[in-house]
């Protein structure tokens, strides 16, 4: 199908759910009142400004998901051409790996990878 | 059949790119700016240049815009509006931006681009093979360095992050020192019951 | 999908009788685009359908048996429910991002049922980076779950989509690297591709020790990636409301609900592409038969569905941070061991091939 077929796709995904918004919003029933706007917390008025906690276990996650994702970007071509470039590519990737074994034992050691 | 795709996502990456630094709601702007990678990773896909638009997909879409929301969520609220500049400020802005993009396009059009009469598809093994060459033009040496970047990155990203606390112990355990306080107060319940 | 199955061949030529040749293109795109939605609604009502038959049957009880035989027409009959349902929202929120999320669940889902081989021939897209392309769309699920509970004004929602957040960017990790580790047999991505490969051999036989080790990694990640027990703090009923989509109700709830399980289908699905041999037939029985190999599939892929819906009630739920642990200290460093075992091995050509 080539690559019209990503837009063909696409575009159902949005048909769908445009699609699906639109019949629930025909034949739903509409009572809307300020209780029912009210943002849930088990039934009370919420307590301050909707905002979490500074906790900086979030970031760091995100950012050594960043480092090790750009890792598997490398690792793909290599494991593509690997059993046609034989021992080359072997001995590369045991360097490479190693490398970045020791950049996740830093963070352990570190303890980044603690806390929620 | 192509151009009119090309234009359209011209048209989307264009509007994202204004509506994202003119948007005064933090994550809006965020999400427009990713409505612009997926708009260039829609562009290689029609240069038959897979690899490197799913790339763009899992390290930019997926990885960076995930990043700045995350740090988004963490530090804003829903209510924060960012602010306006000054109207003077706005003017020169403007106009620097206009100088600036009639420059590349004068630059652009002066410049006579050649159209190729065959198509390169470029696929994952040809870039494989390039990456572990060790002849002249191969990467491998590159791809090891990259890998040093990558470590480097790493505990840059964790000293950042954790300041001062990287050298830090587990805290100890609070003693237990309250517990007296309970047990008097008992006695002094009972006195006074005794009293009355 | 131009291919060799007689049916399609008729089909074409039906539809070039009916209009002008430039727009026989378009409408059989079309006509693909909504073979595949329903498939898409059908799955989806069939493995909520199948959750709950098999919920029932592990805790000895029958499930749904009412409506329809079986119970069969129940999804649809709680689809109209939810269709029917007010389309709530809560001031203050964000209303382009909140209505803006499940678009890029559902997309996501669609855009990774369209690659996958279910017959011979019988595939909507064969992009040359196949499992790549599939990485990549799971990335971009994981921002309409932020987007979600950011949206909705709510703190629980936040901190559940936020947590809901790290969980499936950190198990992608490891469904990527698992999922590299079997391309170092077939030197190829692309699906149909991976599928001659097993033609001598399904991969999970080929690459022996460290393929089953891959496999094991990629069912745990593969679970914890979309969220399913006994990963699921980020939606436990009983600990944040109900986690990052609170605030949802009636059809927009509908699409997160659904996504779940689509994404489930399709983990299943790229397991039996990868590891168990697609739509081949085990020693090759019915190879002369190529539109069985849609049974085929189907069989193999509903039987790591239920593996899936088997873990959900076998083991009690994690909490965040052993979720965590697990992934970063112990999935992803036997992962990257792994890789380098199974480099050595078809290095040294130990594979077993028939």
């Amino acid at each position: 199908m080539g690559s019209e077929a990503l837009i063909v796709f696409f575009l159902a995904g949005v048909i769908l759910v445009a699609g699906a918004n639109f019949i629930s919003n025909l034949i739903s029933h509409k009572s809307d009142n300020p209780q029912k706007r009210e943002p849930y917390e088990s039934g009370m008025p919420t307590i301050g400004p909707t905002w979490v906690q500074f906790k900086v276990g979030f970031y760091l996650f995100a950012i050594l998901f960043l480092i090790f994702d750009v890792e598997i970007a490398f690792l793909v071509p290599w494991a593509v051409v690997y059993q046609e470039v034989g021992t080359v590519a072997l001995v590369e990737i045991i360097i490479f790996l190693f490398i970045l074994g020791l950049g996740l034992a830093y963070a352990w050691k570190k303890g980044a990878l603690k806390w929620k | 059949m192509e151009k009119y795709i090309f234009y359209v996502l011209a048209l989307i990456m264009i509007v994202s790119a204004i509506a994202s630094v003119s948007s005064r709601r933090m994550l809006r702007s965020v999400v427009y700016l990713l409505f612009v990678l997926i708009g260039i990773a829609g562009i290689y896909f029609m240069a038959d240049y897979n690899f490197l638009a799913a790339i763009q997909l899992t390290v930019y879409a997926g990885g960076i815009i995930v990043l700045i929301i995350f740090s988004v969520l963490l530090v804003h609220h829903i209510d924060m509006e960012l602010e306006v500049a000054k109207k003077s400020k706005r003017i020169i802005t403007a106009l620097a931006c206009l100088i600036g993009l009639g420059v590349f396009m004068t630059t652009i059009y002066s410049h006579p681009f050649i159209e190729t009469t065959t198509a390169v598809t470029t696929t994952t093994a040809d870039i494989g093979f390039a990456l572990l060459s060790t002849e002249a033009g191969g990467f491998i040496l590159p791809f090891e360095v990259i890998s040093i970047l990558l470590l480097a990155v790493m505990i840059g990203a964790i000293i950042i992050a954790k300041g001062e606390d990287v050298t830090e112990e587990p805290p100890k355990e609070t003693p237990l020192v309250k517990q007296e306080k309970p047990v008097e107060k008992k006695k002094e319940l009972l006195e006074t019951e005794v009293t009355v | 999908m131009y291919s060799s199955l007689i049916i399609t061949n008729n089909i074409h030529s039906w539809v070039l009788s009916l209009m002008p040749a430039a727009v026989t293109g378009i409408t059989e795109m079309m006509m693909i685009a909504m073979i595949y939605l329903t498939v898409f609604a059908v799955l989806g009502l069939f493995l909520v359908l199948m959750e709950r038959k098999v919920a029932a049957w592990f805790q000895l009880r029958i499930g749904p048996n009412r409506v329809g035989f079986f119970g069969m027409f129940q999804t649809i009959a709680d689809a109209l429910k939810l269709l029917s349902k007010e389309l709530t929202g809560t001031d203050k929120a964000d209303k382009f991002l909140y209505n803006l999320a499940p678009y890029f669940l559902i997309i996501s889902s669609l855009m990774a049922l369209a690659v996958f081989p279910f017959s011979e021939n019988l595939q909507a897209f064969d992009i040359n980076i196949g499992i790549f392309f599939l990485i990549a769309i799971s990335s971009i699920g994981v921002i309409g779950v932020l987007l979600g509970g950011w949206s909705s004004n709510n703190k629980f929602a936040l901190i559940g989509a936020m947590r809901s957040g790290v969980q499936t960017i950190s198990y992608e990790l490891s469904v990527g690297l698992s999922l590299l580790t079997m391309i170092l047999l077939t030197g190829s991505l692309q699906l149909s591709e991976i599928i001659e490969v097993q033609k001598s051999g399904w991969l999970i036989v080929q690459g022996h020790i460290p393929a089953v080790i891959a496999f094991m990694i990629y069912m745990i990640s593969g679970t914890a990636e979309t969220n399913r027990a006994p990963f699921d703090m980020v939606e436990a009923e009983s600990e944040l409301g109900a986690g990052f989509h609170t605030e949802y109700s009636g059809m927009k709830f509908a699409y997160f609900f659904l996504a779940e399980f689509i994404n489930m289908f399709i983990i299943a699905a790229i397991g039996t592409t990868v590891f168990f041999g697609g739509w081949l037939s085990p020693f090759g029985i019915t190879e002369s038969i190529p539109w069985l190999g849609v049974f085929w599939f189907l069989l193999k892929a509903f039987a790591l569905v239920f593996l899936m819906m088997w873990f959900r009630w076998t083991f009690p739920r994690l909490r965040v941070d052993q979720l965590l642990t697990l992934e970063w200290k112990y999935l992803l460093p036997i992962n990257l061991f792994n890789i380098v075992l199974m480099a050595i091995i078809v290095w040294l050509n130990f594979t077993i091939q028939f």
